[in-house]
């Protein structure tokens, strides 16, 4: 009876292999286009790719040098700094207050996170198309608003300094939302016996708020806070509709520095080099937060 | 004793009515300012795209003669319905597909415990972390070399695989909750694998695919940057980039009609988010918690 029949033999194969056939194809899909993408980028970065010029001699870290060589990468990445820095401080205080007064609210709360989210439907394109509207011509909207507050009514988008305050804004208006229902979602799970607590202790609502709320909702704030740095560091379609990374150079952070890099310049290899140092500074943010996130989540 | 208990956990306790009032008025006001905060940019769009450009800035925010005239210049414009179709079939296309695949890995991830489990969900769930631009480089020297550069194939297989980590992700939550015994009395009527996932746990499952397709979809009529790279000829577009090219034109711009173009293009996620509104939140906290 040693000898194991050929159709269980078959049978168990079939089983063991099971869940591999149900994950081969997504795996396939996933691995195989976004991982390759990956890996061809890295290639491609430590090779000079010139479409004028054949072959695609190897250059090691020739790309990575030239760039930070470059005042218009290193400018790039100051702006991006700043984008990303703006957009956390003001945006995460704006979804914070948003995220309270809603969990605030009784009286048709689920109307007004509906409409809270809205801005989250909208394309990238169209959402920057109409923040170009609100800054555009003397009449805007936004223009009225300005002048009314004693500013110069001098068109904000022609202003290097003032299109980045634009496109910061528009910034905030697109990605802030999600934030927002990660921080709602997060205060929902407060025990109301903490607050009653505090209260017995005659604690005021600014320490209930530091004492109470904060601490348990931690790890959805580190959440809020990648979405939100993770989104703005990324942040194409907003920005190539809207200023398209000008006037000048002023609003060209460098998801869109990479793209006029390899695809107005057809400078592919440092473009690539672009790339991953994007998904670098993308991976070092996520191990950040992701491990804030986790410390918060063992020392409960 | 049981109502006091009650009622000290759910109201919180407030000292006076007086402070009760005055924090009730704030919470309003600043409700109502950021609610004012999110519609603003759409309502003023919208508002532009019901007038004239005579009146374009001449009335508020309430145009005094409204007119639909520029959504009907926006649907008889030139190639205009190329793009509504561009945008609509790759949405579908990509969503159904990934739908597909996703149902598959999220089964096989919430009912088998196997080798290398770990390693293979990170696969499908790291991508998450890959933003769409900074991939369009190494894809676009792919895509060239292949020569699907302007084809719907590249368009759809690149939207179907940015879609897949999320929608797997969000069905692996709710297969979890499928109960085991509803696919083994299945099992025991001689129900296939197959069918038990098509026929049992998807049905069962229909807020998560509701919530993953919409998310997709959504993705997908948004999407830009792929689009912008990988194709060049004008029956390519989809809405976003005809938008982008819109505004983008030289001249004196028509502000009412590209106000018009704009809000016809986010309709219909719009009206699908309002829709399913409930269960998109709770899917995407929960998407967002685990």
């Amino acid at each position: 009876m040693s000898i194991v029949p050929a159709p269980d033999r078959g049978t168990r194969l079939l089983k063991w292999s099971t869940p591999y056939l149900l994950l081969l194809p997504a795996i396939a899909f996933v691995a195989g286009i976004l991982g390759y993408a990956v890996v061809r980028g890295l290639f491609l970065s430590f090779f000079r790719v010139e479409v004028w010029e054949p072959g695609e001699p190897f250059v090691g870290f020739a790309n990575y040098l030239a760039l930070f060589a470059s005042d218009t990468f290193r400018n790039s990445l100051t702006i991006s700094l700043i984008f990303v820095a703006a957009t956390i401080v003001i945006g995460v205080l704006l979804s914070m207050v948003h995220a309270l007064v809603l969990n605030e609210t009784r009286t048709g709360r689920s109307f007004f996170r509906a409409v809270a989210l809205v801005p989250y439907l909208v394309s990238g394109v169209a959402a920057a198309v109409m923040w170009r509207f609100l800054f555009t011509g003397d009449n805007a909207m936004a223009m009225q608003l300005v002048g009314a507050l004693g500013f110069s009514s001098v068109s904000w988008l022609a202003d290097p300094n003032k299109a980045l305050i634009v496109v910061i804004m528009a910034n905030i208006w697109f990605i802030a939302p999600f934030a927002t229902l990660i921080l709602l979602a997060g205060l929902q799970t407060v025990d109301p016996e903490l607050y009653a607590a505090a209260e017995i202790d005659g604690a005021n609502a600014w320490q209930k708020f530091t004492n109470v709320t904060l601490p348990s909702i931690l790890p959805m704030l580190s959440l809020a806070l990648l979405w939100l740095s993770f989104a703005s560091f990324n942040m194409f379609d907003i920005i190539l509709p809207l200023t398209g990374g000008g006037p000048g150079r002023s609003t060209e952070v460098l998801a869109v520095y990479m793209y006029q890099l390899a695809f107005r310049d057809l400078n592919y290899s440092t473009g690539a080099a672009v790339m991953i140092i994007i998904l670098i500074i993308n991976v070092a943010l996520s191990a950040l937060f992701l491990r804030a996130a986790g410390a918060q989540h063992h020392d409960k | 004793m049981t109502s006091s208990a009650v009622s000290s956990r759910t109201v919180p306790i407030r000292s006076a009515s007086r402070s009760l009032l005055s924090t009730r008025t704030i919470v309003w006001g600043v409700l109502a300012v950021l609610t004012v905060w999110s519609v603003l940019p759409i309502v003023w769009s919208l508002s532009a795209s019901l007038k004239t450009p005579l009146t374009l800035y001449t009335s508020g925010l309430v145009p005094t003669d409204p007119t639909l005239d520029n959504y009907y210049r926006v649907v008889t414009s030139d190639g205009f319905s190329i793009y509504l179709w561009n945008s609509f079939f790759l949405a579908m296309a990509s969503t159904a597909i990934a739908l597909f695949l996703s149902v598959l890995a999220a089964y096989g991830f919430a009912r088998y415990a196997f080798r290398w489990r770990h390693i293979l969900l990170l696969f499908i769930l790291v991508p998450r972390i890959l933003p769409r631009a900074s991939l369009i480089i190494p894809l676009y020297d792919m895509v060239e070399r292949l020569n699907l550069l302007d084809t719907y194939t590249v368009l759809v297989v690149t939207y179907t695989a940015t879609a897949v980590p999320m929608a797997t992700w969000i069905l692996i939550g709710f297969f979890n909750a499928v109960p085991r015994e509803l696919e083994e009395a299945a099992a025991i009527d001689g129900a296939s694998l197959w069918q038990r996932i098509w026929g049992v746990v998807v049905p069962i499952s229909l807020p998560g695919m509701v919530t993953a397709g919409v998310l997709s979809l959504r993705e997908a009529w948004n999407e830009f940057p792929f689009v912008l790279a990988f194709t060049t000829s004008s029956d390519m577009r989809t809405l976003p980039y005809q938008l982008f090219l819109l505004r983008d034109s030289m001249g004196i711009q028509d502000w009412p009609l590209i106000n018009a173009f704009t809000i016809t293009t986010i309709i219909p996620i719009l009206a699908l988010y309002l829709i399913f509104e409930k269960r998109i939140v709770n899917g995407l906290t929960s998407g967002a918690v685990k």
